[in-house]
């Protein structure tokens, strides 16, 4: 294989992640029906093939921040849907023990450091991520995943000028799922193609097929392995579409129907599997399939039964606590 | 025991700490090159390389880069010119900075320091000249810390640096050139949290913060000549506060004057007098008072500039209405 | 309606505030227009106020040696027959309102009736209440010297000084009963607050002290007394409980001169009677399961002492503790009867006395108060046993301060 082409495995297990990410989303949106989520969800249906071709590209003592909407980014990391979905219902076994919340999920562990309800801070995050690694002399990289919406922040400007500045090994991966809440990217941008902005800082910059997760993967590793080298950071702008609204409280009808309907005929699962299927075989990608969704059944059944966590002392609350004697009398 | 300037003091601080530990580093505008506007890192860039870095003027992002920086393993120290951009600052502090320990249940920390100086006097104007000190102390997760004197000025930031948690290191302009004793062979960092008696005294107690220190022992002074002892406390650290000291002083004086540069409303004298009426009321013998800026813009003019800054005077008269 | 006076061109062009320096009216003064009733100091000049209109001088608003902003009245002319009360719905809201005030100075705002006025709130500082409150000062008759009368604590203390030959500051002494120790008094001494010195030395053979050199009654006595002489205060207030009562009186009777008021709660002494039973059953315990049902019996309301009070309570009875008060026991009761009788002490006690009893006292009968001399106050409470300090704190501790307060304001030519 080529150095950026990702092995049979690799392309069925990022098809596994996918397959993850839409069961997790689906059984959201049912369970938001059904009233039992808190808050607002922000799906990524439509959109998997960015968070899970972009992390698949990492290597594992890499770093990735990403948005409010990061369900693929998660799961693409490789981390514990059981834990994942816990953190989701606030519970204490949670990857934050109920803590973060969906949006505000974190794992030092594998460097997911982390969800980002602030738009377009995952990208100054990744970018100090970046500069500690250059300055401790370390081969490790910080993938920024951040949305169209964010593009047009000023620390989105700042982030860049400065990686660019510094070679910091930063790679900044625009998925751009064409709205920012309701407004469509067109009122919100001076450019169509977002890529254009990387000339500006010196640092290359390409547009590619958000929904096809090998164009993702084979985009990041390149842009991975240019930070590593010390070359300075990339910028990639990967178009894909959001299918499910803002988030589980939005009232929808600001995306035409004919939209959606071009985009749901390129889900970026449908595209994947057809391609394995050619490959491995349509049972094989099928079998993968339906263990990936009992995977997610079973981290739903688990982590639903698990405790709720309570103000028992909590070491991580102390920094946040006035002295003992604290209170009026 | 050695003579320094506070600016001297700050920069043996982070050259013993840059020395100390590798993980340390210094950036922001001007500060490599030219060793930073008010000279509190001059020479560091020789000494450290790039470990010493000039910055775009981009506040916002560098606040957020400082903090995950410390979070991947780093310990920055990032010096924001004025207090007054610490606005730029805030999305990084309120919305990042001080709640991944939290929300993350304990599995990251962040050692950064961010440096800024505020507060007027020389007419700098109305977005050079603010004492923003309540705007960080706000927020849970955020240390505060405002030292007077050199020695604390080093000891503090020593300790700043090596804190698993964000600091807020307020400096102020006028302090850069005072002089005072640091001893030099003891580089153990000072304690976050505590204050430090200024002078004691038993009729009424004056806490202060950052350079209204300086001008409440002058009023202590004028006061004294009207044979009133007041105690002066420099609370040093604004947030962990020091409310032992502080019951304990207004347990003997029963009189509390609270002074702070920042603004009134809303501001970081209303926590101060709010707090001793939590855990001091019955120790009290009049309403505190509360010395702070006017609550308008920092006017440019030295006329107008001079009459909306706190200083002894304003002190010592509501020392004396205290006591009246 | 009532027309507010006000400095108006008096004051200087520059000047925000003036000082109050005479008034030359009283409230209730008839007054005509153009009549001087008070004199302002303005820009270092004294300056006359006048009457603005005919009428009665009402509320003054600004006191002498008060500051006050130029908008803001000085007080009030009533219209002849005009309520004060009236005066203060309808003149106030408007003026109240009128000024913002700037921080640096604090102005003299119309403000609700003097600290001394009948009928009005006492305005004192929370020091000065606080003080006021140990000392069982009632503020309503003191007048205030900090602004607009508020009554300060050099005004508190000024009043206690003036009081004949009284000592505010003198200590109170709280001596536990047999088996307790200076713990006991801890819910006492929370309702007293801190602002009075509390004593709370062990009995010889209880908490830290050592066992009695001697034995008997006067072996307990000798060390309280030398403990006694040993206190910097020309006089105190002695509390005893249970036996800790019997040495109290032993004390009083002893050195008569340096006890300010003396308090006895179900104390020994007075009579044989005593539940020796009980006395034997905490001397034998050594597992809080059989220390309970005798601690049980010191209270009337046995839910009170729990599981975790025997085993707290068990956990300080170590075994030479345990020794040194069956000893103890033996001597001062031996065969469950009082072996030593304090009603002649009693019946010489001159001081405030005060004694405090339990009705549904198990271990010592109420009656035996009944030795008490004419001038001594009793109180039998109500639903309580053995254990009045801990049954009914913020009883007894109402009680002290009434004694704590008799003691100065009458007991103080005794001395």
């Amino acid at each position: 294989m080529t150095a950026n082409s990702p092995s049979e495995q690799e392309l069925l297990e990022m098809h596994r992640r996918m397959v993850l990410t839409r069961c997790l989303e689906e059984t959201l949106g049912e369970m938001h029906k059904a009233g039992r989520t808190r808050g607002p969800i922000h799906r990524c249906d439509g959109q998997e093939a960015v968070g899970v071709g972009a992390t698949a590209a990492l290597a594992a003592e890499d770093f990735v921040t990403t948005t409010h909407r990061g369900h693929a980014v998660y799961l693409g990391r490789g981390l514990d849907p059981r834990r994942v979905v816990a953190e989701i219902f606030g519970r204490e076994t949670g990857y934050c023990a109920g803590r973060g919340g969906h949006m505000l999920l974190g794992d030092v562990e594998t460097g997911m450091l982390g969800g980002n309800a602030i738009v377009g801070a995952s990208i100054p995050a990744a970018t100090g991520m970046a500069l500690s690694m250059q300055l401790q002399g370390a081969a490790r990289v910080a993938l920024a995943v951040f949305g169209d919406g964010a593009a047009q922040t000023g620390i989105c400007h700042e982030s860049m000028n400065i990686a660019a500045l510094w070679r910091l090994p930063v790679v900044f991966l625009l998925e751009h799922n064409a709205y920012g809440l309701t407004v469509h990217h067109s009122a919100q941008s001076s450019v169509p193609e977002l890529s254009a902005r990387a000339a500006g800082y010196g640092m290359p910059g390409e547009t590619i097929d958000g929904n096809d997760v090998v164009a993702v993967f084979q985009a990041v590793a390149q842009a991975v392995q240019r930070a590593r080298r010390g070359d300075g950071p990339s910028l990639i702008e990967a178009r894909t579409y959001r299918l499910e609204g803002f988030s589980t409280s939005d009232m929808g009808g600001y995306q035409p129907e004919d939209e959606i309907a071009k985009w749901r005929a390129r889900d970026p699962i449908m595209l994947s599997r057809a391609r394995l299927a050619e490959a491995l075989g349509a049972a094989r990608v099928a079998a993968c399939e339906a263990a990936a969704r009992a995977e997610m059944d079973a981290a739903f059944e688990t982590a639903l039964a698990d405790p709720m966590p309570g103000f028992t002392p909590h070491a991580p609350s102390a920094p946040y606590s006035e002295p003992p004697d604290g209170g009026g009398r | 025991m050695a003579m320094m300037r506070y600016a001297e003091a700050l920069n043996l601080a982070l050259r013993e700490e840059m020395a100390r530990d590798d993980s340390v580093f210094v950036f922001g505008e001007d500060v490599a090159a030219y060793g930073g506007v008010f000279k509190v890192t001059q020479g560091l860039a020789e000494a450290f390389g790039d470990r010493v870095r000039d910055t775009p003027i981009s506040e916002q992002t560098l606040t957020a880069m400082a903090v995950t920086a410390a979070m991947a393993g780093s310990r920055p120290v990032l010096e924001i010119m004025y207090a007054d951009f610490l606005p730029l600052s805030l999305d990084a502090l309120i919305n990042q900075a001080s709640v991944y320990h939290y929300i993350w249940n304990g599995q990251v920390s962040m050692p950064f320091v961010l440096r800024t100086q505020g507060g007027g006097g020389v007419g700098t104007g109305a977005q050079h000249a603010k004492s923003l000190d309540a705007m960080v102390a706000h927020v849970p997760g955020l240390k505060v810390v405002a030292p007077v004197t050199p020695a604390d000025a080093r000891a503090l930031l020593k300790a700043a640096i090596r804190d698993p948690h964000p600091v807020i290191f307020l400096e102020h302009k006028l302090l850069y050139n005072l002089r005072g004793e640091v001893p030099e062979e003891d580089d153990a960092p000072g304690e976050i949290g505590r204050a430090r008696l200024v002078r004691e005294g038993g009729d009424v107690s004056i806490f202060a913060t950052s350079r209204m220190v300086l001008e409440a022992e002058k009023a202590a002074d004028d006061l004294a000549g009207d044979g009133i002892a007041a105690e002066v406390i420099d609370l040093r650290s604004l947030r962990p506060l020091d409310l032992g000291a502080i019951t304990a002083s207004v347990a003997k004086t029963n009189h509390a004057v609270v002074v702070n540069e920042g603004w009134r409303f809303c501001g970081y004298t209303a926590e101060l007098a709010a707090t001793i009426m939590d855990r001091a009321f019955d120790d009290l013998d009049a309403p505190v008072e509360r010395v702070a800026t006017r609550d308008m813009p920092i006017p440019y003019a030295e006329t107008l500039e001079r009459e909306v800054i706190p200083d002894a005077a304003a002190i010592a008269a509501a020392a004396r209405r205290a006591l009246a | 309606m009532a027309t507010p006076i006000t400095i108006g061109a008096a004051a200087g062009e520059y000047m925000e505030a003036v000082l109050v320096t005479e008034w030359r009216a009283r409230p209730g003064d008839r007054v005509r227009a153009g009549d001087v009733v008070a004199v302002v100091e303005t820009a270092k000049a004294a300056t006359e106020v006048e009457a603005p209109c005919d009428g009665v001088l009402g509320r003054i608003a600004a006191g002498e040696g008060g500051e006050v902003a130029i908008d803001t009245p000085l007080g009030f002319i009533l219209a002849e027959g005009e309520d004060e009360g009236e005066a203060e719905t309808a003149g106030e809201p408007e003026y109240a309102a009128a000024s913002d005030p700037a921080p640096e100075t604090r102005q003299a705002t119309p403000m609700p009736a003097p600290a001394r006025q009948p009928g009005g709130r006492v305005v004192a500082s929370p020091v000065a209440r606080r003080l006021a409150r140990a000392a069982g000062l009632d503020l309503s008759h003191l007048a205030g010297s900090g602004p607009r009368g508020r009554i300060k604590r050099r005004d508190v203390e000024a009043a206690l000084a003036a009081a004949p030959g009284v000592d505010a500051a003198l200590p109170v002494v709280l001596l536990h009963g047999f088996a307790a120790d200076a713990a006991i008094w801890s819910a006492l001494a929370a309702e007293l607050g801190r602002d009075r010195a509390l004593l709370r030395p062990e009995l010889p053979g209880h908490g830290k002290a050592p066992p009695p050199p001697g034995a008997g009654f006067n072996g307990l006595v000798a060390p309280m007394l030398e403990w006694l002489d040993a206190q910097q205060a020309a006089r105190l207030h002695l509390v005893g409980h249970s036996l800790g009562g019997a040495v109290a009186l032993a004390l009083a009777g002893q050195r008569p001169g340096r006890i300010a008021s003396l308090t006895l709660i179900a104390p020994a002494g007075l009579g044989p009677g005593i539940d020796g039973e009980a006395l034997a059953g905490i001397c034998r315990a050594t597992h809080p399961e059989s220390l309970l049902p005798w601690l049980r019996r010191l209270v009337a309301d046995p839910g009170l002492i729990g599981d975790d009070y025997a085993r707290a309570a068990m956990a300080g009875r170590g075994a030479a503790l345990r020794a040194a008060q069956t000893a103890l026991a033996g001597r001062l009761f031996p065969d469950g009867t009082q072996g030593f009788d304090l009603r002649p002490v009693l019946a010489g006690v001159d001081v405030p006395l005060r004694l405090i009893w339990g009705r549904e006292d198990a271990i010592l009968p109420w009656r035996q108060a009944l030795a008490a001399p004419g001038h001594a106050g009793l109180h039998l409470l109500p639903g309580t046993g053995h254990m009045p300090h801990v049954e009914a704190p913020q009883l007894v501790a109402r009680i002290l301060r009434e004694v704590l307060a008799a003691a100065q304001s009458g007991g103080g030519d005794r001395a």
